[in-house]
C-alpha cells in the first residue's frame, strides 16, 4: 500500500496532456488525497513533448520528488525520455502499437502495462486524441480506486458540452480501467491507503489563485496583455467579468496596460496588471510614475527563464533585483513572493490592502512553476471573510475650500496623504508624474522637493507595521539552515524532511514578504543559525545579495539552478552533502 | 451656487508658455468648452502628457493626470472605464500622441472609448526646443531636420478614420469660438473624438504662423459638407496645400468600449460594490 504515488502522462502537444493531469488531480483531492501537478512543455501548440506529473498523497506535501512510479507514454519517444527515471516498481503504460516495449529495454523491475489504446478507441468510435482518457481510467484502476473517483470529474468537466459527450469519455475511461482489472488482476503494487483529509480541497493552478485572490479583494479592473506563464488569469477574469463586475482589458501592448491600470486606479478602483519579465521590463516606465503620483497597483510578474524571449515555458526566480530596482528614480514599493498557491492567494489579498494603505506599487512575484502548477487549497480556506481596507480614501465632499484640498499633504507621519478621486467635491488635485506641491501643482523648488520626497520614504518606516516576517520552519539547533524565497521552498522544505529522516538536524527560513526587506527579523534568525545556505533558481544568488546590501551578512554558501527546470528535493540533499567538507 | 464660467477653471497659476503660443488658445477654447457644457473643477478628469502643451494642467482648474510622455490615451481609457460617468478629455501633442503614443492611438480609435483628445499640432517639439515631430511636413527645416524633413508626416485625420475614430475634426488655435465649439462638439460626442488642432510655435517655426494657416483654412461646414462618409472625410483629410480644410470631417454613432462591457451595465465600478454573492458558485469551479 503506498502512501504517495506520482505519475506522469506525456506525449505531443494537442493530445489533452494538460487537462488530464488536472482531471487527475481532481479525481483524488475528491477522494480524499492531497495533490500536486507540473507541467514540462516546449512553447509550440503542436507536438513536442509535453508531460505533466501529478502527485497524490495522503498527507499534505512541498511538490514533486524524483520518485516516479507511473509512466503514461502516448508515444514510443516518451518512454526513451524517461527511461531514467524509471526505477524498480515503477509501471510503464504505452500502446504497443506505438512500440511492444519488452523487458530489457527498459530499467531492470520496471512493469510493462501494455493498454491497446488505439484498438479501444477504433471500437468504441472515438477520437485518437481521447487515449489520454483510457490511461486515466487504466490509472484509477492500478491505484486501487473505484471508477466512481473519475466518473464524477469526467461529468463535471465535460457536462456543458452535453450529456452525450460526458457518456462518450465515461465509456472510454471506464475501457482502460476494465482493461486493467481484465487483463492485470494482480497489478495492486501502487494501490493507495485510503484518502484521509476531509474537508473539501480546490485545485487551481498558481495564476487562478492570484485571480481568486484579487476578486475577493475587490479587484475591478486588470489591464493585461497576454504572456506566458499567467495567461491562466486571463481566462480566470475574463470568464468572471460579468457576475463579478469587473473589467479586464486586452491592452496594445503592456506599456498601455500598466497605464490603463493607473488611470483606473486614479479614478478610484482596485486594478491590477500581470505579465512576465519582457512585458514588466515595457512596464518599467509606468512603475516608476506609480510610484510618483502614490497611486496603488498591484502587479503580478510571473517570472520565466530570462533573459529576452529566454525559454518562454520553464522556471526561474530571476527576477528579484529587478522588480526590486525597476525604474527610474527612487520610489517606495512592496514585493511580495507567495511560495504555493495558498500564499499566492492570500498574499494577493494583502497585496491590494498594502496598495490602499501606503499608496504604492505592490507585486505578486510568481513564477512558471508557482502559475502553471496545479496546487490544492483548502476550500474554507478560500472562503475566509475578507475585509476590504480603502486606507486614505476619501469618499464624499471633503469638506475643504475650493484649491484646499491637499492629496499630497506633506505632514502625515506615515508619509500616507488622504486621497480624492475625480468626481468628489473640493478634491480637485494633479495625479502629477512631474514633482508636485502638496496639491499636484508642479515644482522644483529645493525645499518643496525635499520635504515631498522625505514624505514618500516615511512610508518605508509605517510598511514595518504589516511586514511579514521570515518564516522558520524547522529544527531548533539546525546544523543547515536554507535561505530561500518563492516557489524554491517546496523542494527545500522536502529536503528538510529527507535530511532530519537521515538524522540530520535542519531547517530553512523563507521570505513571503521580501521588500522592503525585513533586515531586523532576518539578522535575529541568521545570528542563531550555525550554517546558512542560500538555496535560490537563478544564477547570481538574488536573494544572497539582497541580504548581503541590507544585512551586511554573506551567505558564503549557496545552491543555484538555472536550467529552467525546478528543484527536486533530492537534488538539494546531494548538493547541499557535496558542499560539505 | 455660482455660475460656472472659463474664468472660473483658472488656477492663479500663469502660464509659461512663450507669449503669442497656440497653446494660449486652446486652452481658452477647452475652459470655454466645459462652461458651456456645465463640467466644473470636480466633475472631469483631464489627462495630459509631455510637451508644451502637457503644462496646462497647472492652469486648469480641473481634476487632472499629467502622465508620462505618450501615454495620455492609455490612462484616460482606464479612468474612463473605471468610471464612465465621468467626462474625460486627453490634452496631447503631436509628438506626444503620433510619435511616443502612437500605437495607443491607433489602439484607442479602434475601440472607441468614450474620451475626446485635443492634439496640439505644430509639427515641432517645442519643451526640448524645436526637434521635427511626427507631423512635420516634408522639408521643414528644424533643429533635428536642418536639411529638411524627408519622412513622410503623419495625417493624425487619416489615421483616426481608419482606425475607427467615430469623431475626427480639425480645428484652429487661432480661431477662439470656432475651437470652442468643436471642442463641446467633441467632447459632447459619444465615443472617441479625435481634435487636430493646428497650431504656429512661435519660437521654433516661423514659417507656419497665424498668418500663414488664415491665408490657407477654410470652413468645411461653409462649403455644405456633411461629415457622414468616411471615404468623403479622408478626401478632406488628405487635403493640404493652399487651401486647408478645418471643422468636422467625420461623425459616426456606434457603441462604445465602455458600452461593450457587460459589467458596466448597472452602474459605474467605482461605485459597484464588491461582489460575493458568486463565490461560492466560483469555487465550485476548481473542486
Amino acid at each position: 500500500m503506498m502512501k504517495s504515488v506520482t505519475w506522469k502522462i506525456a506525449g505531443e502537444a494537442g493530445f489533452g496532456i494538460m487537462s488530464s493531469g488536472i482531471m487527475l488531480a481532481r479525481a483524488f483531492t475528491r477522494a480524499g488525497y492531497h495533490v500536486f501537478a507540473d507541467n514540462d512543455y516546449p512553447s509550440l501548440i503542436r507536438g513536442g513533448h509535453n508531460v505533466v506529473g501529478v502527485r497524490i498523497a495522503t498527507s499534505p506535501f512541498f511538490g514533486m520528488n524524483r520518485d516516479l512510479h507511473v509512466l503514461v507514454a502516448l508515444n514510443a519517444e516518451s518512454v526513451e525520455k524517461h527511461t531514467n527515471e524509471l526505477h524498480e516498481g515503477s509501471l510503464v503504460i504505452f500502446d504497443p502499437k506505438d512500440k511492444d516495449w519488452q523487458q530489457g529495454e527498459v530499467p531492470q523491475g520496471v512493469r510493462l502495462i501494455p493498454v491497446p489504446l488505439r484498438d479501444i478507441i477504433a471500437s468504441l468510435n472515438a477520437d485518437a486524441v481521447m487515449r489520454n482518457t483510457i490511461t486515466l481510467g487504466a490509472t484509477v484502476a492500478l491505484f486501487g480506486a473505484p471508477f466512481e473517483h473519475l466518473s464524477t470529474v469526467i461529468h463535471d468537466q465535460f457536462i456543458r458540452k452535453g450529456q452525450e459527450v460526458v457518456d462518450q469519455n465515461e465509456k472510454i475511461a471506464k475501457a482502460g480501467y476494465d482493461y486493467i482489472h481484465e487483463h492485470f488482476p494482480n497489478e495492486t503494487s501502487l494501490t493507495l491507503d485510503a484518502g484521509t483529509h476531509t474537508e473539501k480541497l480546490a485545485v487551481v493552478n498558481g495564476s487562478e489563485a492570484v485571480g481568486l485572490g484579487a476578486v475577493r479583494a475587490g479587484l475591478k479592473f486588470a489591464a493585461i496583455y497576454p504572456m506566458t506563464p499567467i495567461n491562466a488569469i486571463i481566462s480566470f477574469l475574463a470568464d468572471h467579468a460579468k457576475e463579478f463586475q469587473i473589467v479586464y482589458k486586452q491592452p496594445e501592448d503592456e506599456i498601455a496596460g500598466i497605464n490603463m491600470a493607473l488611470g483606473a486606479s486614479v479614478a478610484g478602483v482596485r486594478s491590477m496588471v500581470a505579465t512576465s519579465g519582457g512585458g514588466f521590463a515595457l512596464m518599467v516606465e509606468g512603475l516608476s510614475l506609480a510610484g510618483m503620483i502614490e497611486a496603488p497597483l498591484v502587479i503580478d510578474l510571473g517570472m520565466r527563464a530570462g533573459p529576452a524571449t529566454g525559454m518562454p515555458t520553464y522556471t526561474e526566480q530571476a527576477e528579484l533585483l529587478f522588480a526590486i530596482h525597476a525604474g527610474h528614480g527612487e520610489f517606495q514599493r512592496i514585493v511580495l513572493a507567495p511560495s504555493d498557491a495558498t500564499e499566492a492567494f492570500d498574499l494577493t489579498v494583502q497585496a491590494f490592502h498594502l496598495a490602499d494603505r501606503y499608496q504604492v506599487p505592490v507585486f505578486v512575484l510568481t513564477d512558471k512553476y508557482l502559475n502553471e502548477s496545479q496546487w490544492c487549497i483548502p476550500v474554507s480556506y478560500l472562503q475566509k471573510p475578507v475585509t476590504i481596507d480603502r486606507g486614505k480614501l476619501v469618499t464624499g465632499d471633503t469638506g475643504k475650500a475650493d484649491g484646499e484640498f491637499l492629496r499630497y499633504d506633506p505632514s502625515p507621519a506615515d508619509g500616507v496623504s488622504p486621497r480624492s478621486i475625480p468626481g468628489t467635491k473640493h478634491g480637485q488635485y494633479y495625479a502629477n508624474s512631474y514633482e508636485h506641491d502638496g496639491s499636484g501643482h508642479m515644482t522644483d523648488d529645493a525645499v518643496k522637493r525635499k520635504e515631498m520626497v522625505d514624505k514618500r520614504m516615511r512610508k518605508v518606516a509605517a510598511m514595518a507595521a504589516d511586514m511579514i516576517p521570515p518564516s522558520y520552519v524547522g529544527d531548533k539547533d539546525a546544523d543547515i539552515t536554507f535561505v530561500t524565497w518563492g516557489t524554491t521552498r517546496g523542494p527545500v522544505t522536502s529536503a528538510v524532511e529527507l535530511l532530519q529522516a537521515q538524522g540530520k538536524k535542519a531547517a530553512v527560513i523563507y521570505f513571503p514578504w521580501i521588500y522592503p526587506f525585513p533586515t531586523d527579523a532576518a539578522k535575529t534568525l541568521f545570528a542563531k543559525a550555525k550554517r546558512l545556505v542560500d538555496i535560490e533558481q537563478n544564477g547570481t544568488a538574488q536573494l544572497a545579495q539582497l541580504i548581503r546590501m541590507e544585512t551586511g551578512i554573506d551567505i558564503a554558501e549557496k545552491i543555484v539552478k538555472y536550467d529552467g527546470r525546478p528543484f527536486f528535493p533530492e537534488e538539494i540533499v546531494e548538493r547541499v552533502g557535496e558542499n560539505k567538507t | 451656487m455660482a455660475t460656472l464660467t472659463a474664468e472660473g477653471l483658472n488656477t492663479g497659476f500663469l502660464p509659461t508658455w512663450c507669449p503669442g503660443c497656440g497653446d494660449f488658445g486652446i486652452w481658452k477654447s477647452l475652459q470655454g468648452a466645459f462652461a458651456k457644457l456645465g463640467i466644473g473643477p470636480d466633475d472631469g478628469l483631464v489627462v495630459y502628457g509631455v510637451g508644451c502643451h502637457g503644462n496646462m494642467y497647472d492652469w486648469m482648474r480641473m481634476y487632472g493626470f499629467p502622465g508620462l510622455h505618450g501615454r495620455t490615451l492609455p490612462v484616460a481609457q482606464g479612468a474612463k472605464l473605471a468610471n464612465h460617468t465621468l467626462p474625460v478629455v486627453a490634452v496631447s501633442g503631436d509628438g506626444d500622441c503620433l510619435g511616443e503614443g502612437g500605437n495607443h492611438f491607433i489602439h484607442a480609435a479602434k475601440r472607441n472609448p468614450d474620451i475626446t483628445v485635443i492634439i496640439h499640432d505644430n509639427q515641432v517639439y517645442g519643451l526640448t526646443t524645436g526637434q521635427a515631430s511626427p507631423t512635420a511636413k516634408a522639408g521643414f527645416k528644424t533643429k533635428s531636420t536642418p536639411d529638411g524633413a524627408t519622412d513622410e508626416p503623419v495625417n493624425p485625420l487619416a489615421l483616426a478614420l481608419v482606425s475607427g475614430a467615430t469623431f475626427v475634426a480639425r480645428g484652429f488655435s487661432g480661431d477662439f469660438v470656432g475651437l470652442t465649439d468643436l471642442m463641446a462638439q467633441a467632447i459632447s460626442h459619444k465615443g472617441f473624438s479625435v481634435l487636430d488642432v493646428l497650431q504656429p510655435c512661435v519660437t521654433f517655426d516661423k514659417i507656419h504662423t497665424y498668418q500663414w494657416y488664415r491665408q490657407r483654412l477654410y470652413k468645411v461646414a461653409d462649403e455644405g459638407y456633411q461629415p457622414t462618409d468616411k471615404f468623403k472625410a479622408l478626401e478632406k483629410a488628405l487635403e493640404w496645400g493652399d487651401k486647408i480644410p478645418v471643422g468636422v470631417l467625420y461623425k459616426e454613432d456606434k457603441p462604445t468600449s465602455e458600452d461593450r462591457e457587460p459589467a458596466l451595465a448597472s452602474a459605474p465600478l467605482v461605485t459597484s460594490p464588491v461582489q460575493s454573492a458568486h463565490w461560492d458558485d466560483l469555487l465550485k469551479e476548481f473542486i
